[in-house]
């Protein structure tokens, strides 16, 4: 892509091009052409989503007709008319959780350091290219991080051993670090695009660096650090190689069943071994008899995914919000 | 936006004293001295990760018998047969084409919904977009093995080419769980770039083609190439979408040709990582893992190096 | 403005708090108040009810039968049992490393396996609670497929000389060589089945190939051009696609596969007698192709924790109606007892 500024086309095409604008006569046929091509690409993009989510609804759908509520709030079970997704939603939602109380601050944290304080020097390309290279590292490699460091971890945490350790808690902070990279170079990106002129404009007024992120630049990011925060959300919740590895169930386990507010926010799930969507998805596909590998699993499949769309619904509402506050 | 305040700390009447409240420069210190800290932890990952491969992986390089690598033409760690060449090549293969899929069909979406599309349509169409980006890929990956490879593959490469995984099914796959990634961060540099660079475009007569193509987009450079450069990272290290449907599943043996299933590093990582009957006499199954993740860092490492001094040289600042 | 946004701010945190309060002090009445770690548990006098944490890993093939014991003793005492299926290798290095209390498997341990738990301390009881078949599997399409596949057409077909051979006939001359008298069709084929990580892979080897590769000098391990893959699923899904192919599964989802593939009679020797898989020939192991199903049980474990050993014996004593459940093939009664002494005599 050619970097050209405005002043350098030909005069005799920046003649043709403001008198075709100026007489209106004369259809844009290749702006039109590009517009649709645009518009096409674009909708190849849904179509195909539309296909994928088609084929789930057709196979997942009548679970939720025949079963409705019971199959969101039962456990793991090996028999196909029994089996439910309670806790694999609830080792999803704590994943969410640990995700936006660890991941967010220190991505945005370190994203801010980056931009705003650190000198340009080679420290701080190095921590960049550290960073850009984090984000390509295989989610399989933070599951075996996870599995030699955190589950570790829980030795002296909860007292746990052997298998026992391989807690939510563990998941959740492996799931937290694989999207750190991901949340940190978006939200540099973000307070990339900040206009010099409006941080120059607060210095001016007499405020301190932080005073100018905290009221100028961050307000001005937002939109972008609520895209990056939405796409680390919905990718720590689908991620299902580290999951396995860390020691998701993928059999049986009877603790923690049940949508009931009781049991949906009951911190004690943290230092237990846990399941998350991914698995349960992952576990029932491979599964002999039809009525798992195709229903119940396209039945889980709608679950999370509603379960992420309203994560990202919120996180596009308020990103809407940002973005209208936004006047530049 | 609100405007900083002034605190003026002299009571004696003297207007404004320009050294400021001891609090604000404490806060400042102490937030500069957080954001530090933020910095620093990515860090620590790293070298955790460094540390928990190179541990592990270095039995590796000490034991193995290199012309198990060289020689060898097939991935079969199990009986010691460890190509990296057949690993890597279907690595490059599979992402290749899933950035053929995502980058033209991301950056076009992203193009038209932060340039043509009117509020209300991009309202709608946006979040659609972003559903993409949160189906797992887990999903994709049978939806990759279950329709794309008969009805994609089959129909542009004939029908025993559908059958069954493929390079081409998981990097259509692939690029089809990217496109989201292209499309937001692209989107986002481009909804960024000042109305005021598109006014002057059009004030001089520029139809919306051309502001597109010769302003905004040169002017947004630096979020596409990032966009582009966490879409190629993505794409490589994507693990479950080529476990399923990349039509190999422990063992590969050498082939460049797209329609043939093989295994990427990240597909041979997990099923060695995922599940696994120990075959009696593989002695360095185990490390094999450990040898791919470092060859996978670095790998993505030199990648970024490159795309480093790419985006150094565009970046232009408002 | 600001204090405006502040005060709502408050309003929302009390919320979410109020929330989270009431939540905590709601009903928490599927939690089993789990202990954290530790196998050990307690007996309560009332019904014979006992409680504790059991932790069980391995096959996957056996894990569904386990899986299935785990509801049921769950749902009668107050005990959360996990149960989770990375594989017969994976189960027996977590078991010997005395992180579990059972082990699932889907073929003996093996030697260096057992060494490990020896030096770790790990004595256990070895139980065989069910068999289960390895179905040789062509498309139901292949009319020129032969009555029966004797062990020395399938290592002709599957074994590590087979490499690079891409017709059925191409196999006939290794099989002729092992004295095969079958006729194999000219047609393409398209081997599909498990791949290293399975249980099935292991067991097939063990029992079609080892014994074959040995004598010819060969390793025992199967060719590695063929469609490999975890998942079973899959497998039926490959064999279905193509008109003559060939794969091997667990005989529980060759069941379940459907009109669309043939399960093919198997013969040891070649010309011997040829048995088709069923229930009843898995069963008293006439068919050539069955394995039987283990679980492991820690012994130290079992006497720490009345949880865990009150497991094993609700496993055993139902113990065949919960292998039928899981649509495995059950052992015959004198087995039973049989394995049912070994428990009891640990």
């Amino acid at each position: 892509m050619a970097l050209t500024t405005i002043g350098s086309s030909s005069e005799a095409a920046v003649e043709a091009s403001v008198a075709a604008a100026l007489s209106g006569r004369r259809a844009d046929v290749r702006g039109r052409a590009f517009e649709l091509g645009l518009l096409a690409s674009l909708l190849v993009c849904l179509i195909l989503l539309g296909v994928l989510i088609a084929s789930v609804l057709a196979d997942g759908l009548p679970v939720y007709g025949d079963r409705g509520w019971e199959f969101l709030d039962g456990g793991l079970s090996r028999r196909p008319d029994e089996a439910g997704i309670s806790q694999g939603l609830i080792g999803s939602m704590w994943i969410a959780v640990a995700v936006v109380v660890i991941a967010f601050p220190m991505g945005i944290g370190a994203a801010v350091y980056l931009e705003e304080y650190a000198p340009r020097n080679r420290i701080t390309a190095f921590i960049e290219l550290n960073i850009r290279n984090l984000a390509g590292v295989p989610s399989v490699v933070y599951g075996l991080l996870g599995l030699a460091i955190f589950v570790e971890a829980m030795s002296g945490f909860a007292g746990a051993e052997g298998v026992a350790r391989r807690t939510l808690l563990a998941g959740g902070v492996t799931l937290a670090v694989l999207v750190l990279p991901i949340v940190i170079i978006t939200t540099a990106e973000a307070i990339r695009a900040v206009p010099q002129s409006l941080r120059e404009g607060a210095f001016g007024a007499g405020a301190t660096r932080w005073e100018v992120i905290r009221t100028v630049v961050l307000p001005y990011a937002a939109p972008g650090i609520f895209t990056g925060a939405l796409l680390s959300i919905a990718r720590a919740v689908g991620e299902a190689a580290p999951l396995i590895v860390v020691g998701a169930i993928t059999g049986f386990s009877s603790l923690g069943v049940g949508l009931n507010p009781g049991n949906v926010l009951d911190p004690s799930a943290l230092p237990e071994r846990f399941t998350a969507m991914p698995a349960v998805i992952t576990a029932w596909a491979k599964l002999p008899n039809d009525e798992f590998n195709r229903i119940n699993t396209a039945g889980a499949i709608i679950g999370m995914l509603v379960f992420v769309v309203l994560i990202n619904a919120i996180a596009i509402v308020l990103r809407n919000h940002f973005e209208k506050k936004r006047t530049v | 936006m609100t405007t900083a305040t002034l605190t003026p700390s002299d009571p004696a009447g003297a207007p404004f004293d320009l050294s400021g409240d001891p609090r604000r420069h404490r806060r400042e210190r102490l937030m500069r001295t957080l954001f530090l800290a933020a910095a620093a932890a990515s860090l620590l990952v790293t070298t955790l990760i460094l540390v928990s491969l190179f541990s592990n992986g270095w039995r590796f390089f000490t034991e193995v018998v290199w012309s198990q690598v060289y020689d060898s033409n097939a991935w079969n760690p199990r009986q010691s047969s460890f190509s990296i060449t057949t690993v890597l090549a279907g690595s490059v293969i599979v992402t290749g084409i899933a950035m053929l899929v995502a980058a033209p069909l991301g950056l076009a979406a992203a193009v038209y919904l932060s340039e043509y599309a009117r509020p209300r349509v991009r309202s709608v169409l946006k979040p659609i977009l972003e559903v993409l980006a949160a189906i797992p890929s887990v999903v994709l990956g049978f939806f990759a093995l279950q329709w794309i490879a008969p009805n994609v593959v089959g129909t542009l490469f004939g029908e025993e080419a559908g059958r069954g995984g493929s390079m081409m099914a998981a990097g259509i796959g692939v690029g089809f769980l990217t496109i989201p990634l292209v499309a937001s961060v692209s989107e986002d540099a481009m909804r960024a770039v000042p109305d005021s660079l598109r006014q002057a475009s059009a004030g001089l007569g520029a139809r919306r083609m051309s502001t597109t193509v010769r302003v905004v987009l040169p002017a947004a450079i630096s979020g596409i190439v990032a966009a582009l450069i966490l879409a190629f990272s993505r794409a490589i290290g994507e693990t479950m979408v080529v476990f399923i449907a990349g039509g190999a599943s422990d063992t590969a043996r050498f082939t460049t040709d797209p329609l043939d299933g093989t295994l990427t590093i990240t597909a041979a990582m997990a099923s060695l990582a995922v599940g696994t009957d120990r075959v009696v006499g593989g002695g360095l199954t185990v490390e094999s893992l450990y040898f791919l993740g470092i060859v996978l860092f670095f790998f993505t490492l030199t990648l970024n190096l490159i795309g480093d001094r790419f985006v150094r040289r565009i970046r232009q600042v408002y | 403005m600001q204090s405006i946004n502040k005060r709502r701010l408050a309003w929302l945190s009390m919320i979410v708090a109020f929330g989270l309060i009431a939540a905590a002090c709601g009903d928490d009445d599927d939690d089993a108040g789990a202990d954290t770690g530790g196998d050990t548990g307690s007996e309560d006098e009332g019904g014979g009810e006992v409680s504790g944490d059991i932790q069980i890993s391995g096959s996957s093939t056996v894990e569904p039968i386990t899986a299935i014991v785990a509801e049921e003793f769950d749902g009668q005492n107050d005990t959360n049992t996990f149960v989770d299926g990375p594989g017969t290798g994976d189960g027996f290095e977590l078991f010997c490393a005395g992180e579990t209390d059972v082990s699932d498997a889907s073929r003996p341990i093996e030697d260096d396996e057992v060494a490990t738990c020896e030096e770790n301390g790990i004595e256990y009881t070895e139980l065989l609670v069910a068999y289960d078949g390895m179905a040789v599997m062509t498309n139901a399409n292949n009319d020129q497929a032969p009555e029966c596949l004797s062990f020395a057409d399938l290592y002709a077909m599957i074994g590590p000389e087979a490499e690079g051979i891409s017709t059925w006939a191409d196999a006939q001359a290794v099989a002729s060589e092992l004295g095969s008298t079958t006729e194999l069709p000219d047609v393409e084929l398209a081997l599909t089945g498990p791949g290293q990580e399975s249980g099935t892979y292991d067991s097939f080897i063990e029992i079609a190939l080892e014994g074959i590769a040995e004598e010819r000098g060969q390793e025992p391990t199967t060719r590695t051009d063929y469609d490999a893959n975890a998942d079973d699923n899959i497998i039926i899904s490959n064999i279905e696609s193509a008109d003559s192919s060939l794969g091997w599964v667990g005989f529980a989802f060759a069941e379940e596969a459907g009109d669309a593939v043939t399960e093919m009679p198997i013969s040891e020797e070649p010309g011997g007698e040829c048995v088709a898989p069923s229930d009843e020939t898995i069963s008293d192991q006439t068919y050539p192709l069955s394995r039987p199903l283990f679980i492991y049980i820690n012994n130290a474990n079992a006497e720490e924790s009345p949880a865990l050993a009150a497991f094993v014996d609700f496993y055993l004593a139902d113990l065949n109606t919960f292998v039928e459940e899981a649509g495995y093939v059950t052992l015959p009664d004198e087995t039973v007892a049989d394995t049912v002494s070994t428990w009891e005599a640990r």
